[in-house]
């Protein structure tokens, strides 16, 4: 009879976060090479695998052409020099592509399908602007099946606005300054050495490393964010101070079977407790988290009160507040993002959900008391997903 | 021309400080790799001020993507003093010694192409990392009449002993240029590791930083020289037998690096610089970067391609079995990769043909050249008969059946009746009138002359033969095919011999008529060797067989009896025989024949270019660099004729007017 089996996460890493565009540190720098940089880098932190015990390669990218064009999972896999006989495919869920990467090989897994599973995701946001190639089904307009707004992330952050007139701009603004000191704490205690691997990558200057996010701003202030621009809306409350820039970046995370993790040695830091993906109205894509948390929450029969750590994607900060309303946690929580967030770091799309997982495994080996940590992010086109981990770093 | 090369300076903070990463890029592609002209060497004077003044714990000096650096900008060599030379020597001593004292570890990335300069740069960092994917290593200065003079003959030996130095300064350059591969490299000890290229810089950084942690300090490399001064006494023995004192450099190059045993760097720097001032100005040197610019840039280009648009290539036949049709139809199937028909009297011959080639094929995958499912489908696409239709279909076909114009005239007569219209007849003749061949044909338009060189694998010349018929579409069709076998065209009008054939067999008369007078081979042969040709010429003429040097020479001989007088000794060779037919018993020295040889060339280049058989003195030059192997260091043999005032006395002008090498 066939043994379903639990799925542990054990280790993960990711590139530094660089602007988009000309400017930024990866503009000359190959997405795929970046996917390629941490795959390698997460094998040699965890010798004790062999590359051919992975199983499969799952890897996400929004915009899947170009330099992510070519079914990144075997792409990223033949290019990292790991055994041809590693097969490998491609996901996107937008924003949530790392994430469906993982629940995605952890179904592999739980069937017996996989022992083994990396998974991850790349978005160079510099090569590919959101929307790009994307032919728009006029339907979509013509038949108002989803607001014109929908598809400019801006615009549904600022929707939220309108939807939840209490949530205002100097409470994104607060939560943006907050983002960014527990960033720069979470740098200078190390924190990041950890999760971040330096990669060197050729610009206009010559070849240098990136070793640190670029939106990064330890010092900003309340005041400094009060004068920026709305660039969404005339008059509007989302600022390029309380918002996630558009960035490049890449991760990578190893999964599981806890049996295959202890046969190997592999150090499991976290077990996969349960997931769920919801759909909201598109044009308030933001909200997509709310009910995803509480389907995940009523799957793992707990409350909101059993979970010690969470660690929330920060596309805008209003996001994060009407996620706080919804599901009953302050903006200032302890618990949530304690290393900052995207609003500091940057949000590669669809690499950001291992960077959540990353960060939630190193929050919850510091707290060894803290027995549940969620991860979730909301979605283009009005969805939201949440995944409820189990700490294995409790010295049991 | 490439942009200049610009050292940028990064600061990248590590676990033990700031170390500096240097980046040498010119901004262009890999295609436009990086030289060191002057103003390189003033943004590396910059960036060296910014090294000694920083507060640094390291360096690592790298290239742009796929390219490290290719040495000094030739483009700058061109008419230089001696004054200027030693200048450029010394500029390139101070700042690369600069580099060397720099007060931290250093190390070089050997991320790409790393030749002559470039190697030398690296030479004066305390490490150095070389990428697996590099394929040209090398100091070629010597293939170019010069010696590797920014430090390279004397760090060379201290790090890697004094035999490896030699075969890297002076005898790899005199093996057709030779170069090493990052592998071969690290093996042959010129790097400390060799690293992948996926994460090549990250690692490299990585090692450093290790080393910096050990404390070793600066390291002064110091191989064991006992050996030296045997190791060049040997190296200039085997020199004699391969240039005959015809070019300094390889001497002057041996020399620096046995001194290199006792001299302090300082005077190894300075004797380098002597080198230069006498090598760069001298007559091999420009003659070499004049070959250099011809080889690399004019022919690589091509000159007179027509507009048309080439046809595509999808089979191609090959009329004969013999040796020359043999190799042809073999280059043809593994750089066209297309169906290849052999036709010739017997189906014996042609069976014995093309098992032939897949034995070769074979070969090819033994030495992991080929894969062995790639080479089982070559061999597949070879195939043939007795019977002219097997060409039905063919959008090109070759001739290379027996020099005889009934024959050749014959067989396009036969293959015009089973090929389109379109299809292109190529003949391989090495001296018959190629419009006289398609003269009878429905469609003259499409012959046309490609000569090839024997061997073929080895020479790259193809002597495309234009007629007055030839139309543009097909001699574009046999420019681009020439291109796609990997071989150099160059342009030649339809007249006997064309320009390779006729250089040498003019250069026969001369050997053979003294012969006829008394000299012994040894001495026919010792008077062309001393130009430092690759080949004595009674081995070239058992090579290309007497029957078809004694044919060309009557071809000639029919349409200019003047120049071109016939042999018996030639005849007699040609029928087998070995004897030779003494007229009269007045032998002269080994130089008046040499003197003769130069003076006849020189005519006959005149007269090649009187009838404009080629456009230039250049395409000449080009010509016998390519399919004779005549070496850089003659600039072909326009250049040395030149030089050496020979053109002067027997033509009553210089072949170039203008020092300038043509762009």
């Amino acid at each position: 009879m066939r043994q379903l089996r639990e799925v542990a996460y054990v280790d993960g890493v990711r590139t530094a976060f660089g602007r988009a565009g000309p400017d930024g540190i990866f503009w000359k720098t190959r997405a795929d090479d970046m996917a390629v940089k941490v795959v390698r880098e997460l094998l040699r932190r965890n010798p004790q695998l062999p590359p051919e015990r992975i199983d499969d390669v799952v890897y996400a990218a929004t915009a899947q052409v170009g330099d992510q064009g070519l079914t990144l999972g075997r792409d990223v896999a033949l290019l990292a020099g790991l055994p041809k006989t590693v097969p490998g495919f491609a996901v996107d869920r937008m924003c949530a592509g790392a994430l469906t990467a993982t629940t995605a090989g952890a179904g592999e897994i739980v069937m017996g399908a996989a022992d083994v599973v990396l998974v991850g995701g790349v978005e160079h946001m510099g090569h590919h602007p959101m929307g790009e190639d994307v032919d728009f089904n006029p339907r979509f307009v013509a038949e108002r099946i989803v607001d014109d707004s929908a598809a400019v992330m801006g615009q549904t952050a600022e929707n939220l606005h309108d939807a939840f007139p209490h949530l205002t701009r100097e409470d994104a603004d607060a939560f943006a300054v907050e983002s960014q000191r527990k960033a720069a704490r979470a740098w200078d205690d190390g924190v990041m050495d950890e999760i971040v691997v330096p990669m060197s990558v050729f610009t206009d200057d010559g070849w240098t490393v990136a070793a640190r996010d670029q939106f990064l701003r330890p010092d900003t202030t309340m005041e400094a964010l009060a004068g920026l621009r709305t660039p969404f809306r005339a008059g509007g409350r989302v600022t390029a101070g309380n918002s996630a820039g558009l960035t490049d970046g890449a991760t990578a995370a190893l999964i599981a079977s806890e049996e295959a993790a202890a046969e190997l040695g592999l150090e499991p830091k976290m077990r996969l407790v349960a997931f769920a993906y919801a759909g909201v109205e598109p044009e308030l894509m933001g909200l997509g988290p709310v009910p995803a948390t509480k389907r995940v929450l009523e799957q793992a029969e707990l409350a909101m009160d059993d979970i010690g750590l969470f660690e929330l994607n920060e596309p805008f900060a209003v996001q994060v507040l009407t996620w706080c309303d919804g599901v009953g946690v302050a903006p200032d929580d302890p618990r949530l993002n304690p290393y900052g967030g995207a609003i500091a770091c940057g949000h590669p799309l669809a690499a950001t959900g291992v960077r959540l997982m990353a960060q939630l495994a190193h929050g919850l080996r510091e707290r060894p008391d803290v027995r549940y940590g969620l991860t979730a992010l909301c979605i283009g086109l009005g969805m939201g997903a949440a995944v409820l981990w189990e700490n294995l770093q409790n010295g049991g | 021309m490439a942009s200049p090369t610009t050292f940028k300076l990064q600061r990248v903070e590590t676990r033990v400080g700031p170390v500096a990463l240097v980046t040498m890029d010119n901004g262009e592609d890999w295609q436009k790799p990086n030289t060191f002209g002057e103003e390189a060497l003033r943004s590396l004077a910059a960036t060296l001020e910014r090294l000694h003044a920083g507060d640094w714990r390291g360096l690592v000096l790298t290239g742009k993507p796929f390219v490290f650096a290719v040495g000094a900008d030739m483009d700058e060599f061109g008419g230089i003093t001696p004054e200027r030379a030693r200048e450029g020597g010394r500029a390139g001593h101070e700042l690369f010694g600069r580099l060397r004292d720099l007060p931290f570890l250093t190390l070089a990335a050997i991320n790409g192409a790393a030749v002559g300069g470039g190697v030398e740069i690296a030479l004066h960092c305390d490490y150095r990392t070389i990428s697996s994917s590099v394929r040209h290593f090398a100091c070629p200065e010597v293939f170019l009449g010069l010696i590797p003079g920014w430090g390279g003959t004397q760090l060379l030996p201290r790090l890697i002993g004094a035999d490896e130095a030699v075969r890297f300064i002076v005898e790899n350059p005199l093996r057709q240029n030779r170069m090493l591969t990052g592998t071969q490299a690290f093996e042959a000890g010129y790097a400390d590791d060799l690293l992948e290229p996926v994460e090549f810089l990250d690692q490299s950084l990585a090692l450093l930083l290790a080393r910096i942690e050990e404390g070793g300090g600066k390291r002064q490399p110091a191989a064991d020289l006992s050996d030296i001064a045997e190791v060049c006494r040997k190296a200039r023995a085997r020199l004699d037998g391969q240039v005959h004192g015809a070019a300094p450099a390889p001497y002057r190059a041996l020399g620096l690096i046995e001194g290199a045993a006792t001299w302090s760097l300082e005077d190894g720097y300075r004797a380098e610089e002597n080198a230069l001032a006498e090598l760069l100005p001298g007559p091999q040197a420009q003659a070499s970067l004049y070959a250099f610019t011809l080889v690399e840039r004019r022919a690589k280009r091509g000159v007179g391609v027509p507009e048309a648009e080439p046809r595509r290539i999808g089979k191609v036949g090959i009329v004969g079995a013999g040796l020359m049709a043999r190799q042809l139809a073999l280059l043809a199937l593994r750089r066209l990769e297309v169906p290849i028909v052999l036709r010739d009297l017997t189906q014996e011959q042609v069976d014995d043909a093309i098992s032939w080639i897949r034995d070769e094929l074979d070969e090819l995958v033994r030495k992991g050249r080929l894969g062995e499912g790639k080479a089982r489908f070559l061999g597949s696409l070879a195939s043939g008969g007795t019977a002219w239709d097997v060409f039905a279909g063919c959008d090109l076909v070759l001739e290379a059946v027996f020099e005889e114009m009934v024959v050749k005239k014959e067989v396009f007569a036969e293959l015009e009746r089973v090929v389109s219209p379109e299809c292109v007849l190529a003949t391989n003749t090495s001296s018959l009138s190629v419009t006289e061949m398609g003269a009878e044909l429905e469609h003259p338009e499409r012959v046309v002359g490609m000569h090839f060189f024997n061997p073929v694998a080895v020479l790259p010349l193809v002597e495309l033969v234009r007629t007055p018929r030839t139309d543009d579409v097909t001699l574009a069709t046999a420019w681009t095919v020439t291109g796609k076998l990997r071989k150099r065209g160059v342009l030649v009008r339809d007249a006997p011999a064309f320009v390779v054939n006729r250089v040498l067999s003019r250069t026969t008369t001369v050997l053979m008529d003294a012969l006829e007078h008394g000299n012994t081979v040894e001495e026919t042969d010792e008077a062309v060797l001393r130009l430092g040709l690759p080949m004595a010429p009674s081995v070239l003429l058992q090579m290309v067989g007497p029957r078809v040097a004694n044919h060309v020479l009557h071809t000639l001989h029919e349409a200019y009896p003047d120049r071109f007088p016939t042999f018996s000794t030639l005849d007699t060779f040609a029928a087998g025989g070995d004897e030779i037919v003494v007229r009269e018993h007045a032998p002269r020295t080994v130089d008046e024949i040499h003197d003769a040889v130069l003076e006849a060339t020189a005519d006959e280049v005149a007269h090649i270019l009187e009838e404009g058989v080629v456009a230039e003195a250049a395409d000449v030059d080009t010509c016998l660099i390519l399919g004779a192997g005549y070496p850089f260091w003659l600039g072909g043999i326009t250049k040395h004729l030149d030089q050496t005032g020979v053109s002067q006395r027997v033509v009553g002008r210089p072949f170039a007017r203008l020092a300038a090498a043509p762009a």
